[in-house]
This record gives structure tokens, sequence and C-alpha cells, in this order.
């Protein structure tokens, strides 16, 4: 379905396949970096996003962790928007292994679907696997496209 | 410690900080887990949890922000945003009957 909308909120521009980091804090910097250059967000919006892995870690499980803001970020962002940075040796995320990280901007609720996407792939062992090894945009988008839902 | 019977459970509410992330993830995972249930699944940030939430779930680290909101609130904490047994055993709690404890 709504490939348009998935890839103005996930741009094949804002999507890293080969990225490296020493530690989360990095990580969650070149995330927001992205963010940033995609003019999703401003500046400040990148310290509440490591505020926020302070207080609450986004390690998700999986290999997956999804770096954002707090509430008070949610002002500094000028346009919804995702970003994906993929890390082949990972990163020690409070002790967790990272690698791949969703970088979320949001005011609304239209990246719904595709964190919906992304908890089904979740679930998944071997879908899980291929996202944490998808080494191309397009392999990252193809999997992350939210999948038809029978209208109900 | 409130506690609340599952067939009085109508809507469930999924907080985080931001409402953004890890909630949206949860309750994405929810609404499929409970459809063609009574009950309805939202997500919000902790500060704005709905007056008539039934159940809240929330991660460990803002539970109780979650409680300050309400003392008499069905309060429950996880950790795992994906495959927690705490979030299992609402859901099956809320499918096969019983008591859910806050």
């Amino acid at each position: 379905m709504a490939d348009v909308a998935l890839t103005e909120l996930l741009s094949p521009g804002s999507i890293r396949v080969d990225a490296a980091a020493q530690d989360w804090e990095t990580a969650v910097r070149q995330v927001g970096a992205i963010l940033v250059e995609s003019g999703a967000v401003t500046g400040g919006y990148v310290d509440l996003m490591l505020e926020r892995e302070r207080s609450v870690s986004t390690f998700l499980g999986e290999g997956v962790a999804i770096p954002h803001g707090t509430l008070a970020g949610r002002e500094l962002v000028l346009r919804d928007a995702l970003c994906f940075v993929r890390y082949p040796q990972g990163v020690d995320w409070h002790g967790d292994d990272v690698r791949v990280c969703i970088g979320i901007a949001a005011q609304g609720n239209g990246h719904v679907p595709i964190l919906a996407q992304l908890a089904e792939v979740l679930m998944e062992p071997d879908r899980a696997d291929a996202l944490r090894r998808a080494a191309s945009p397009e392999a990252v988008l193809a999997i992350l496209t939210p999948e038809e839902e029978p209208v109900s | 410690m409130a506690s609340i019977d599952a067939s009085d459970v109508h809507k469930l509410v999924v907080a985080c900080d931001a409402g953004m992330g890890s909630s949206v993830m949860l309750a994405s995972t929810l609404k499929k887990q409970l459809k063609g249930m009574p009950v309805t699944v939202e997500h919000t940030p902790v500060d704005r949890i709905p007056s008539d939430a039934d159940l809240i779930l929330v991660h460990q680290g803002l539970a109780d922000r979650a409680r300050a909101t309400g003392p008499e609130r069905v309060v429950v904490p996880f950790q795992l945003f994906i495959g927690d047994p705490a979030v299992a055993s609402v859901v099956a709690t809320l499918k096969n009957g019983g008591r859910i404890d806050g």
C-alpha cells in the first residue's frame, strides 16, 4: 500500500546501512544528526533524545532501539520523520547489543503504521534477522512497508 | 493495591514518556492481540492518561509517575516492549477472565 507515505516519513536519504559507534551516546547523536539534517527537528531535540535514553532505554529487543525525544521534545519537531541507522558491529546499549536504530521525530500519528509493522517484524525471528542484515535502503524499506490490513 | 476484573476493562492505555515511540509499538501489538474484544487500546504520554482508562500498562521506570495520576488506578508495569511476560499475562486474563492486579 502507501509506499509514498512510507518514503515521506522514512526517506532513502535518511537510511544508513553501514554506521559504527563506540557507545550508545555516540549512536544517538548520529541518529539525531540525521533527523536534524533532514529538517525533521531542531538541534535541541538531540539533547532530549539523550535525556530520554538515560531515563528509560528505548531498546526494544532483537537488536533494535528506537531513540526519540521526551514529551518536551515534541515541540522541537518540525515534521514527522523516521531515520534508520544500521550498526553491523553492534553498539553496547546499557548492556544490550544494538544493531539497528530507528530514530523517531513525531507530533502526530502518521508514523504509527510503520512502528506497528516494526513490531510485527520483531516478533518473527527470521524477519527480525533480515532487518538486522538489510544492506540497502531498498531492503530496509521493503521490510518496513506496512502490510495491507483488511478493512474492519 | 488496586485491581480490576477483566470484564470491567473497556479502555486500556499504554503510557510512555513522550507517547511517540515505545508505547506506540506496544499499543499496536495489543490492538492486534485483542482484536474482536470489547476493549479499546490507546497510547498516551504518562502525564496525559485519560481519566476513563481502566487499565494502564507502563514501562517500569515510569510506573510511579503513572500511579501518581490516581492511587485507585490499576497500573501494570512492564520491562520489555516486545514479549514481556507481564503484558502476556494481562492479555491472557483479558481473554480468559479473572482479576488483574496493579
